[in-house]
């Protein structure tokens, strides 16, 4: 890899050290007062951080959101509702892991008003994020912006469901058969790469799909490794 | 250590010990996935820190929030919110950072509408979503998402 290459991928991290390096030769005294405020942030990050992560993967792990799935159509109605917030609420990764996820859930027959649920409340309402947001901002904010926040969804999904029709989605895409990672998803945990190293390499930052032969498939190994993955990037499908 | 953080350690650790008593691969699965999210995201929290630190001494909380109240509270509010749909922080440094900024003076009313587009609308993300989802949905989602995130802070104003 050029390092041209490396500063592009990591264009933000170069601005900030650059700026750093301004900073330390035209203030000296405000570049080290800069590295104090960040150190507070450090401290508080690495004490929460692992922790967060380690919650998030666990909750992922154990709550049987294939099961929950089944009901989440039109006629789940507050069962429904309810539930979404449940997937939402206790999913791994950013919002735009999301995405991927929901638009399977709307083929198989999940309501839009669900899904802006799910979309919303994996945005703002993740149970590590709300005991972060007790300790910095103090337990009767967070339970206030909480309620607020879950109140706010239940009307503004209502309203998108009046908004959006079902067609208003783009149609079923043609599933290209074998296997493909969805790197809009992946995040580069790696643990694809790790747990079947003979198909999944990391490419970049993010995982690709190596040459593979069909018939020398083991198919219990590549279906461990589709569960594994935290953003339910692997797809595979039969030819 | 503050009380939350010891819950939050001693909540996952009885939780761990409990998952890894029933199945141990699963766990160690959710160890490894654990793991690799906050590995594949250390150098970009880094950087935003390093940031955040700059911008601080550079502007710090104190002149912050005196600029802020010199202005009304709805364009505060709703400059806060456009600020938090077009950056990308993750949410737990967020809470810290909104906590020193209002701790420092800044008001409730602005905090929590970033906190709000901070992660629920995205300029970034919004391409990836339409993609997955047609524009109409898109648009109509986040733009709901930005008019309830001011709608909620303004309440919060009211309540706290």
């Amino acid at each position: 890899m050029t390092i041209l290459k490396k500063v592009k991928e990591n264009l933000f991290l170069a601005i900030v050290t650059l700026a750093y390096i301004i900073m330390f030769i035209a203030n000296p005294a405000m570049g080290i007062e800069s590295v104090k405020n960040s150190g507070y942030y450090i401290k508080e990050m690495l004490m929460i951080m692992p922790v967060i992560f380690v919650l998030t993967a666990l909750l992922d792990m154990w709550v049987p959101k294939e099961k929950i799935m089944r009901y989440l159509g039109k006629d789940a109605g507050a069962k429904g509702i309810f539930l979404s917030f449940v997937v939402g609420s206790i999913s791994a990764g950013p919002i735009y892991a999301a995405f991927p996820m929901c638009v399977m859930l709307h083929k198989k027959g999940a309501s839009i008003r669900n899904i802006v649920i799910i979309l919303s409340s994996w945005a703002v309402i993740k149970v590590p994020m709300l005991l972060n947001e007790a300790k910095f901002l103090g337990p009767k904010f967070m339970a206030i912006r909480w309620v607020l926040t879950v109140l706010a969804i239940i009307i503004f999904s209502w309203i998108s469901a009046k908004i959006i029709k079902d067609e208003d989605l783009p149609g079923e895409v043609m599933v290209k058969p074998g296997l493909h990672i969805n790197r809009n998803a992946c995040m580069g945990c790696t643990l694809c790469a790790k747990n079947y190293p003979v198909l999944f390499e990391m490419k970049g930052k993010k995982a690709a799909v190596k040459e593979y032969n069909k018939e020398l498939l083991d198919f219990e190994n590549l279906q461990s490794a589709i569960r594994a993955c935290p953003l339910h990037a692997i797809e595979y499908s039969e030819e | 250590m503050d009380i939350f953080t010891l819950a939050i350690w001693v909540g996952t650790l009885v939780f761990l010990g409990v998952s890894f008593a029933k199945d141990k691969v699963k766990t160690k699965q959710a160890l490894k996935m654990a793991f690799g999210m906050g590995k594949g995201m250390l150098a970009s929290i880094l950087s935003i820190i390093f940031a955040i630190g700059l911008i601080l001494t550079i502007l710090p909380p104190a002149e912050i929030a005196a600029f802020v109240s010199n202005q009304s509270v709805l364009l505060a509010t709703v400059v806060a919110a456009l600020f938090g749909t077009i950056t990308l922080v993750p949410a737990f440094i967020a809470f810290p950072l909104v906590g020193t900024l209002v701790g420092a003076g800044v008001s409730v009313v602005p905090a929590v509408a970033f906190l709000t587009t901070l992660t629920m609308v995205g300029v970034v993300t919004f391409p990836l979503e339409k993609k997955e989802f047609g524009v109409k949905f898109t648009a109509v989602r986040n733009s709901l998402s930005f008019l309830f995130a001011i709608v909620i802070a303004l309440v919060m104003g009211v309540i706290i």
